[in-house]
């Protein structure tokens, strides 16, 4: 056994992604739109296609740049439809995603015969490349894994902004009305945390790809669930169990020489099931508890 | 603060552990290289022979498309002595990813030594090439001659080796572009088309003078409109086409509502196949090596077309 310098890398963009979306998601599996990140995923492909009309390229950067824009409109739209019109959460998703993506697949149809163009191919990247995928300046200094930095600097941004508006995201999370009464602005807070979700999406899709970035999103967020109601707590576990998973799963991966994104979302569903498992068997003891409050 | 200390915690502890590399068993001071496609892999095996080890990332059957990343892979591509791209967008987001690895390590684009005027490229969009460069013999000849010169310019101890080799492949690449040549002559006399599923032939029906059609574009995603299958019925219809051909790595679905509409008009069209695209066959089978599946190719398209 010696040091592993890729396996290293790999392991912390998997975790610090893990952290970001995990944050991310503690909220939104609360305001039961959990499905946002699978949503932009479908939802860029619009994106994707205006981007390489107007560069005229493939590259990644650009289709970043038209991804990212379309995932913001993305959220916006959903936003709106879930305030605004009073639409419930999961059909505001299901409405903007699906109207998108076809929107997205009308516009391949017309260029079907000439390009190759989709978001596999042009947008999500692949974890396993991260230590190869480098950084390199323009007077040509390497300097290190490219998204592995990107990773960093999107974890810094997602903790700042849950750090700076913790209290405006849980009032605004768990009592809109309250939130109301008190003057605080929910609006600002909520395109806040849907810009942060599309910005961390999308940059994510395209440093490690789709699969793995809506399993983090959603999974560790609903294992925390099984375990703790505290939003303090719940945010901690999260945090715990990201990092776990994308631990483990290089491992598991490694051992089945498999995919490295769909092991580390194995392990994070495997380890929902088992606290299901576990949490099962405690239910008769929390109705016990739940009942002699109600009587108390 | 106890989330930021927790995180820390974390992070230290796999930090520790992830140090650790399992060390693998394998052939040791063999010059190793690792090719992308399959396909690639055959014609960098061609040229070096035994004198190297060369192991493909995708497996037979594989989409280039849809090819994910295996933990292995990344050992393939850090530990290889060589590695050797298609290029052309083939790998799509890979491709950049392998540019990059160039700075590093030893690495070969075979797509950037075609000169830009022999590949096709869609009228509007000038920087989008077709990578199926494989299906003209000849270019794939010369794409292999300058691979050749490539590999030698890393290794000159190998020259008389591979170039012994290059003699042989060479040999072998200009008898089956003629056998080809010929054998679609046969069919283009009787007024044939090649119809696919994926718009994948366009280099063979260039360098073959056949008319080539597809029903899907080159985007996997892009799914045929209803009038697409209509015009393409009539299409068979008129020209009395006998068979079209399902591809190993496409859904077959959408080819099969052109076989029934023609059957709804009175013609009776095959639907054969299917044609190797994008990856190889089976080792052992017929298409297990580059001269086998364009033959094969040939073969099933030539008996399937050609008027009994």
């Amino acid at each position: 056994m010696s040091f592993d310098p890729n396996a290293f890398i790999i392991i912390l963009t998997g975790s610090m992604i893990a952290i970001s979306c995990g944050l991310l998601g503690v909220f939104l599996m609360l305001r039961k739109m959990a499905m946002t990140g699978d949503a932009i995923s479908h939802a860029v492909l619009p994106g994707i296609v205006i981007a390489f009309l107007i560069s005229g390229s493939r590259h990644g950067l650009a289709m970043v740049i038209g991804a990212g824009l379309v995932g913001i409109i993305a959220t916006v739209f959903i936003e709106y439809l879930s305030n605004k019109v009073k639409l419930q959460s999961d059909a505001s998703i299901g409405i903007t995603f699906t109207s998108l993506f076809a929107i997205g697949i009308i516009m391949i149809t017309f260029l079907a015969n000439q390009i190759d163009l989709d978001q596999d191919c042009v947008l999500y990247g692949e974890i396993a490349y991260v230590p190869i995928d480098l950084w390199i300046t323009g007077s040509g200094t390497i300097m290190g894994p490219r998204v592995t930095y990107l990773s960093l600097i999107n974890l810094t941004l997602v903790s700042l902004f849950i750090y700076l508006f913790f209290k405006e995201l849980k009032i605004s999370t768990f009592d809109k009305e309250f939130a109301a009464t008190i003057g605080l602005s929910t609006v600002g807070v909520n395109y806040g945390l849907m810009g942060m979700v599309s910005y961390t999406t999308v940059s994510s899709f395209e440093a490690v790809g789709a699969i793995l970035v809506v399993a983090l999103m959603v999974v560790p967020p609903a294992t925390a669930f099984l375990w703790t109601k505290n939003l303090k707590r719940l945010i901690q576990l999260t945090v715990a169990l990201g990092i776990l998973a994308s631990f483990l799963g290089y491992y598991l991966a490694f051992f089945l020489n498999s995919s490295i994104a769909g092991a580390m979302a194995s392990v994070a569903g495997f380890f929902f099931f088992l606290s299901v498992i576990l949490n099962r068997k405690q239910i008769p003891a929390i109705k016990k508890k739940l009942s002699k409050m109600k009587v108390a | 603060m106890m989330k930021i200390r927790l995180v820390l915690i974390t992070t230290i502890i796999a930090v520790l552990l992830s140090s650790c590399k399992f060390d693998r068993k394998g052939d040791q001071g063999k010059f190793r290289i690792t090719a992308t496609t399959n396909i690639m892999a055959d014609g960098v095996r061609s040229l070096v022979g035994d004198s190297a080890i060369v192991t493909p990332l995708m497996a037979v059957g594989v989409d280039p498309h849809l090819y994910k990343a295996s933990q292995r892979d990344l050992d393939l591509l850090f530990d290889a002595d060589l590695v050797v791209y298609h290029g052309l967008h083939l790998e799509g987001k890979m491709v950049e990813v392998l540019h990059k690895f160039s700075r590093t390590h030893e690495v070969i684009d075979v797509g950037a030594f075609l000169p830009p005027t022999l590949l096709i490229s869609s009228p509007a969009f000038a920087n989008t090439v077709d990578p199926h460069i494989w299906f003209d013999v000849k270019l794939w000849s010369l794409a292999m001659e300058q691979l050749k010169d490539a590999i030698l310019e890393k290794k000159p101890e190998w020259t008389d080796y591979v170039n012994t080799n290059w003699e042989k492949y060479q040999t072998q690449l200009t008898a089956l572009d003629q056998y080809t040549a010929h054998e679609i002559k046969k069919i283009t006399n009787q007024g044939q088309v090649l119809i696919t599923a994926h718009d994948a032939f366009s280099y063979f029906g260039k360098a073959y003078q056949i008319d080539v059609k597809g029903l899907q574009g080159l985007s996997t995603l892009s799914e045929p409109g209803l009038n697409d299958v209509s015009k393409l019925v009539n299409f068979i219809i008129e020209r009395n086409i006998k068979a079209i051909f399902i591809e190993q790595s496409i859904s077959p679905k959408a080819i099969k509502a052109v076989v029934e509409g023609c059957k709804r008009k009175g013609h009776d069209v095959v639907l054969a196949g299917p044609l190797y695209t994008d990856s190889l066959g089976e080792p052992e089978g017929p298409a297990g090596t580059y001269l086998g599946m364009v033959k094969t190719n040939v073969d099933a398209i030539v008996q399937n077309l050609k008027s009994k």
